[in-house]
């Protein structure tokens, strides 16, 4: 084999172009800690979650769903245990849920007139894109295993014969209504800005 | 107000636009050449190419009083096109040294310096060094973690405010001795040696930095992110903390250019296709309005449908109205908002381009 034909034979490859160079150079993001280039958010444990929750149980049993609403979302769990997270979530879903639909907008505009009104729908924005993601990943695990080893037609719940589908998929999908009817209203008061925070944010709830 | 002049230049984006001192001479960032428009009566037409980058230019900036042009590219060059007495642009290369595309280019308004961002997370101060009849450059690297989208000089050219993608706008120190006379002490420092970092900011969400500008004293910092949001800096003076940080979340869609208008007034532009005004002070700052006149003729509604034509729109497209345009001048996102006329500090024309290939020249 000449030197030639090795030479080209190296050339042609792509091999080259995949190696990641910047895993090479010590100074590169790669080899960096990104999260050090905000200051650390105070952390809440769960018992502050617990303690958030009652507090908002009250607010929504004395009738002041506004209130019940701003409470939840002025302390957002941004740094805190997956169990933290996921509680104050479900607290956050449960103030959603018990607020009627024609109250909505005129209380969003009153929280978004108030100052730090727009960090608070930002929140919000943020907890109604986690439910989201929460309940359709919910519904997929549910369905997920079914659908490979059933394969009667009747089970996908599109059949007529079948009926409708079961009672945990109704209950994904009413949250997820709800969820939805939100977004709505917060992108109405808040903006196409809320919906860009959200994505570039890096405090995830 | 009065309309906007509008020039639709062609149907590709503009990355970057640049006048002449006199206004007559237009420089357009253009694929991987430096487009020179010269003005024709009302109009601007082509006169030039400068073809020296083999990849895509980033920005471009004429030096007003020299005339002298600068380029940057995605091949990780800047050129400088120094014109002859003829009106031919002779090219001449930089050692920029970085090793990642040239994304952001502006002369100082010394016009003895200009700084290049780069995606090297560096930022290459160069300047003419007479002995090896050569632009070298300095290299503003600490602290900076990521791409640097943009840089803007304060008025006494040492100063230099740059945004990256590290969500951080920063004001550094770009003093070169033997270039620069000293500066005065002021509120962003008294000794600025090479690389002294003034001040490190951040909004509350973080998003990239699209834009940065300096007041026209100096002495305030505004700058655009990717979250939708500007915010104004008031520093109080070397190692204190800042009088004000004032951070407006807008409804919009992200500002990609801003530019000051007085101390009070800020003007900026972005994926909404249009510019709005921003008014305060250290006290607070709100958006104020749009600087579009809304309900302009001749945009759809002016326009008198008759009932063949209403057929003849949905048999063709199945709907009545002409909705495939934008209500806005502007038909894409704006991406550079410069002053066109000023006098003194406030600004009493700026232009803008876009993605759509419009310059347009507004009135405040």
């Amino acid at each position: 084999m000449s030197i030639i034909q090795q030479h080209t034979a190296a050339s042609l490859s792509d091999a080259w172009r995949t190696i990641n160079i910047d895993a090479l150079e010590e100074d590169s993001s790669v080899n960096f800690d990104t999260s050090t280039l905000h200051p650390a958010l105070p952390e809440i444990s769960e018992a502050d979650v617990r303690q958030i929750n009652t507090q908002v149980r009250q607010l929504l049993r004395g009738g002041d769903a506004e209130g019940a609403l701003r409470g939840s979302l002025e302390m957002p769990v941004y740094n805190g245990s997956d169990l933290a997270k996921e509680t104050h979530l479900h607290t956050v879903i449960e103030v959603l849920q018990s607020i009627k639909a024609s109250e909505m907008t005129p209380m969003l505009q009153r929280i978004y007139g108030t100052p730090g009104g727009s960090e608070c729908l930002d929140v919000l924005m943020k907890y109604l894109y986690k439910g989201m993601a929460a309940t359709s990943a919910a519904d997929g695990s549910s369905s997920a295993p079914r659908t490979p080893t059933r394969m009667t037609p009747q089970q996908t719940g599109f059949s007529q014969v079948g009926g409708r589908p079961g009672g945990a998929n109704e209950s994904t999908g009413g949250a997820m209504s709800v969820l939805l009817s939100w977004h709505e209203k917060v992108v109405e008061v808040a903006g196409l800005g809320c919906i860009g925070r959200c994505m570039t944010d890096w405090r995830k709830v | 107000m009065a309309a906007p002049e509008v020039h639709h230049l062609f149907h590709n984006p503009i990355a970057d636009h640049s006048f002449s001192a006199d206004r007559k001479t237009l420089a357009i960032a253009r694929d991987t050449t430096v487009e020179l428009y010269g003005k024709v009566g009302s109009a601007f037409k082509l006169k030039d190419e400068l073809k020296g980058h083999d990849k895509t230019v980033t920005s471009v900036d004429i030096a007003p009083n020299s005339g002298r042009i600068v380029s940057c590219s995605q091949d990780r060059n800047a050129l400088v096109w120094e014109p002859s007495p003829q009106g031919v642009y002779k090219p001449t290369l930089v050692l920029l040294r970085i090793n990642r595309a040239a994304t952001f280019v502006r002369w100082s308004p010394s016009e003895t310096k200009f700084a290049v961002g780069s995606g090297d997370r560096v930022i290459a101060v160069c300047y003419f060094e007479e002995e090896n009849d050569w632009w070298v450059s300095k290299h503003l690297k600490k602290p900076i973690r990521s791409t640097i989208t943009t840089v803007a000089w304060h008025p006494n050219s040492v100063l230099l405010a740059a945004g990256s993608t590290d969500a951080h706008a920063r004001v550094f120190s770009s003093f070169i001795k033997g270039v620069d006379a000293r500066p005065d002490p002021g509120v962003w420092g008294e000794r600025l040696p090479f690389n002294t970092v003034c001040g490190e900011y951040m909004n509350n969400s973080a998003g990239w930095v699209h834009a940065v500008a300096f007041s026209p004293s100096g002495d305030a910092l505004a700058f655009a992110a990717h979250d939708s949001s500007i915010t104004v800096v008031y520093p109080s003076g070397p190692d204190l903390p800042p009088k004000a940080i004032i951070s407006i979340s807008t409804q919009l869609l992200p500002f990609m250019s801003l530019i000051w208008n007085g101390e009070a007034e800020i003007i900026a532009a972005g994926y909404d296709c249009e510019a709005f005004r921003f008014k305060g002070g250290v006290q607070g700052w709100q958006l104020s309005g749009t600087l579009e006149a809304k309900g302009r003729p001749g945009l759809g509604e002016g326009r008198e449908e008759s009932a063949l034509n209403m057929f003849k729109q949905m048999d063709l497209k199945g709907k009545t109205k002409d909705d495939t345009q934008l209500k806005t001048v502007h038909q894409n996102t704006i991406t550079t908002l410069r002053p066109f006329e000023s006098s003194g500090a406030a600004v009493k024309k700026f232009s803008s381009s876009g993605v759509d290939g419009r310059i347009v020249i507004w009135h405040t």
